[in-house]
């Protein structure tokens, strides 16, 4: 049974999970079969996936490689002094 | 609490995107983001013996940026001069002043609306993020920001795959209860 069956701690957390992808199938299952029961869980994973959502919708900007490539060794050089 | 001690060669990695995205938002130039990042690491490493402890990195780091963003604003200021004050408001545009009327947004624009609430939005979470205990901030963003593996980032933090998980969805825990109150205050 317990092979099917999860607790709320390690349902939010499989939610957590799904929203990046990480879930294999049978975690998918387990996570399906205790929402189907705890509507608790239902409506974290709801707004989990609301808030995803929102962060992948937000345009984040990242340093590229060869950007960060230049400080490092702005800093290193720093450093050396 | 702890002593925070400075680890300068992590910093471009752990906090580089963090600090580029915080000054973006206030300097809209990403050439000038970058130069100011790194004069923000520069000068928190010429003034580390001056760090006490007291905040995390990321706080300190963010306090000497800020008063970069404000020495650059100064600069710019006082390069205008009085009597001329020369803008270019398009990108793409080789003639200055081009304000013309039909070039100004409009606010009933649907877009334009979207934009300023992407951008309320992503400060918002800016400063939700600052409030997050470092560990969970700089590993939430190498995973959802930066999309790093989590094999990596559990090499870096030294840390397991449950873990890290565990981590995060506090993280992300902390960031929904906070988002909520910031937005509810704000609307």
């Amino acid at each position: 049974m317990s092979k099917f069956f999860i607790n709320c701690d390690q349902a939010s957390i499989l939610s957590t999970r799904e929203q990046y992808g990480d879930l294999n199938p049978k975690e998918i299952f387990r996570h399906k079969l205790h929402r189907g029961h705890c509507f608790k869980c239902r409506s974290f994973h709801k707004n989990n996936a609301k808030f995803q959502r929102t962060l992948k919708g937000l345009r984040w900007v990242s340093l590229g490689i060869e950007q960060k490539k230049l400080i490092k060794k702005a800093l290193k050089e720093a450093m050396s002094k | 609490m702890p002593e925070v001690k400075l680890i300068p060669e992590k910093w471009v990695d752990r906090y580089g995107d963090y600090l580029f995205n915080f000054t973006i938002s206030r300097v809209n130039d990403p050439i000038m983001a970058q130069d100011l990042v790194s004069e923000t690491f520069l000068a928190g490493l010429k003034s580390a013996h001056r760090f006490k402890g007291n905040s995390t990195e990321r706080t300190w780091l963010i306090s000497i940026l800020k008063r970069k963003i404000i020495d650059y604003y100064r600069k710019i200021n006082s390069n205008k001069g009085k009597a001329e004050v020369r803008m270019s408001y398009l990108p793409s545009s080789d003639q200055d002043g081009d304000w013309m009327e039909e070039r100004a947004e409009d606010l009933r624009n649907p877009n334009v609306e979207d934009v300023i609430e992407q951008r309320e939005l992503g400060e918002a979470l800016e400063e939700c993020i600052a409030c997050l205990p470092e560990r969970y901030a700089t590993i939430f963003v190498q995973k959802t920001i930066d999309n790093l593996e989590t094999e990596t980032i559990c090499k870096e933090h030294d840390i397991t795959a449950s873990n890290l998980w565990v981590i995060i969805h506090r993280a992300r825990v902390q960031l929904m209860e906070c988002l909520n109150k910031k937005w509810h205050k704000n609307s």
